[in-house]
């Protein structure tokens, strides 16, 4: 609502934000201080201004400096086996490995989700914005953990009996580091289906992260989270598999892999915020499929898909599994073509794991093609 | 005194690590019933609040520890999310995790005892 009135010139009142910001960075004097005063008393502004408080307090703080496009900026920090962030600085951007492989992995891995980003979706860094990586490792006494605390990553060393050191697997640091993406583009709440979208969305971007690292195709991949994270002791393969959700372990210790594949299989929960890294098997099962039914590198196709319906404005933070797969399959549609085999690979894929979706136009059993009213976008 | 532990969270969700963790004082060797009162008392459990922190916007895959200590007629139950700065918070969590409850089961991983669990009683 705008409702000074002692501004100068009534401009000033309908002027938007984004504009009113460029006056009193750029305008004259006068131009300047109505535009600040615009800014300073309206409401709304004041809400945005919070936000921006929230953004400016999340990012890190390093050093400020604008990077050209593309350029990554890593700091590496070591806790100590404390659990005070971000720790002590070991290694800059640029400087020579330090023979401290939690070091080195961490600053490696920050780098290759970075490049992997840049290079296939032009992403400047988490925020397309050249957002400072930043990683703690020796994070705690035998962590047996790794996360992303919303500005940094932290990685525990394990406890060397079921875990190894958290920076061992790539697709981890990548998954970690989507979390960041994930929160600047959609902030899909961490509870219940959304939060399931949030992790899948996570291991999807971190398994690419190491499959265009290793310049695979959708077929070689292992489609595993976390494989070399699990000691020899333990019995298990990863953390997870999107190409065969609920096997990836089954230990004393650890127990069964609990990830359904498929919605009848859906849990309902407390634990884990609603089962967020249970029931991520289901969309991780979804993409799986997709990618491998497209073929070729599984980044190009699916992947960019994915991508998009992240960034897309349709994805709300409490958005569930239905309404993102019928958001993957448009956004396949408006990629590639209406029918096109991209995008009924993406239909294809979440049936199979229990999701309708509908395509523009479906085939009958006879073969022949029974069109709908198009403009509608209504299967049959 | 009785202490229940639960750990909740991580990047992956282990349900064979997601059972709670009970301990009453009585059934411990008195070197660990003792550590384990000097650990509750140097974090001054009491006396902290309920919740370490609101959960910052955007994190992910941090651990949360929900302890509950009942000691005669006091029962406070404290609820911590990574990172717990706290160096004494930070020694019982790792007590409450190591503790391994007499005749449970053991670690998948070897015979060896897991470390700063149960001294040698004499």
């Amino acid at each position: 609502m705008c409702t000074r009135t002692h501004h100068r010139h009534s401009i000033f009142c309908i002027l938007p934000p984004n504009i009113l910001r460029k006056i009193a960075e750029n305008g004259t004097p006068a131009q300047r201080s109505d535009a600040l005063q615009t800014l300073a008393t309206d409401q709304t502004f004041r809400a945005m201004r919070a936000d921006a408080r929230l953004a400016a307090a999340r990012r890190p703080q390093g050093p400020s400096v604008l990077s050209a496009e593309g350029e990554k900026q890593r700091t590496i920090y070591d806790a100590g086996h404390q659990q005070n962030l971000p720790g002590v600085v070991v290694r800059a951007e640029g400087a020579d490995p330090t023979g401290d492989e939690a070091v080195d992995e961490a600053y490696d891995g920050l780098g290759a989700t970075f490049d992997f980003y840049w290079d296939v979706y032009q992403r400047n860094s988490i925020d397309d914005e050249g957002l400072p990586l930043l990683g703690t490792v020796h994070f705690g006494q035998n962590y047996d953990n790794a996360f992303w605390n919303g500005q940094q990553m932290v990685f525990g060393d394990g406890d060397g009996e079921l875990f190894n050191r958290f920076t061992i697997s790539l697709d981890v640091i990548g998954h970690e580091l989507t979390h960041g993406v994930t929160q600047d583009e959609a902030q899909l709440v961490y509870f219940n289906q959304s939060g399931a979208l949030n992790e899948s969305v996570s291991d999807v971007f971190g398994s690419l992260v190491k499959q265009f690292k290793l310049g695979q195709t959708a077929d070689q991949a292992d489609w595993l989270i976390g494989a070399g994270l699990l000691t020899q002791a333990v019995q298990g393969v990863a953390l997870r598999s999107m190409k065969a959700p609920g096997t990836a372990y089954d230990d004393p210790v650890l127990g069964k892999d609990p990830q359904p594949a498929h919605m009848r299989d859906y849990v309902y929960t407390w634990q884990d915020n609603g089962g967020v890294h249970i029931n991520s098997g289901i969309p991780n099962h979804a993409f799986y499929l997709a990618a491998t039914n497209i073929g070729g590198q599984a980044w190009e196709k699916a992947g960019r898909i994915w991508y998009d319906t992240l960034r897309d404005s349709a994805l709300r933070p409490a958005t569930g599994f239905s309404r993102f797969a019928r958001l993957t399959v448009t956004i396949a549609g408006r990629l590639y073509g209406p029918n096109s085999p991209e995008q009924q690979a993406v239909h294809e894929a979440w049936g199979e794991v229990g999701i309708r979706t509908t395509l523009p136009t479906t085939t009958t059993k006879s073969g022949g093609a029974k069109t709908t009213d198009k403009t509608k976008g209504r299967g049959q | 005194m009785r202490v229940q532990f639960a750990t909740e969270g991580g990047v992956a969700f282990f349900p064979g690590l997601s059972k709670p963790t009970v301990i009453d004082s009585a059934d411990l060797p008195e070197d660990d019933a003792a550590k384990l009162r000097q650990l509750i008392d140097s974090a001054r459990f009491f006396d902290l609040p309920e919740a370490s922190r609101a959960l910052p916007k955007g994190a992910a895959d941090y651990r949360q520890y929900t302890i509950t200590v009942e000691d005669g007629k006091r029962r406070h139950t404290v609820r911590l999310t990574d990172p717990v700065e706290n160096s004494d918070l930070q020694a019982l969590i790792d007590f409450l995790r190591s503790y391994k409850a007499p005749g449970g089961p053991s670690s998948g991983s070897s015979e060896k005892p897991k470390k700063n669990v149960r001294a040698k009683g004499s």
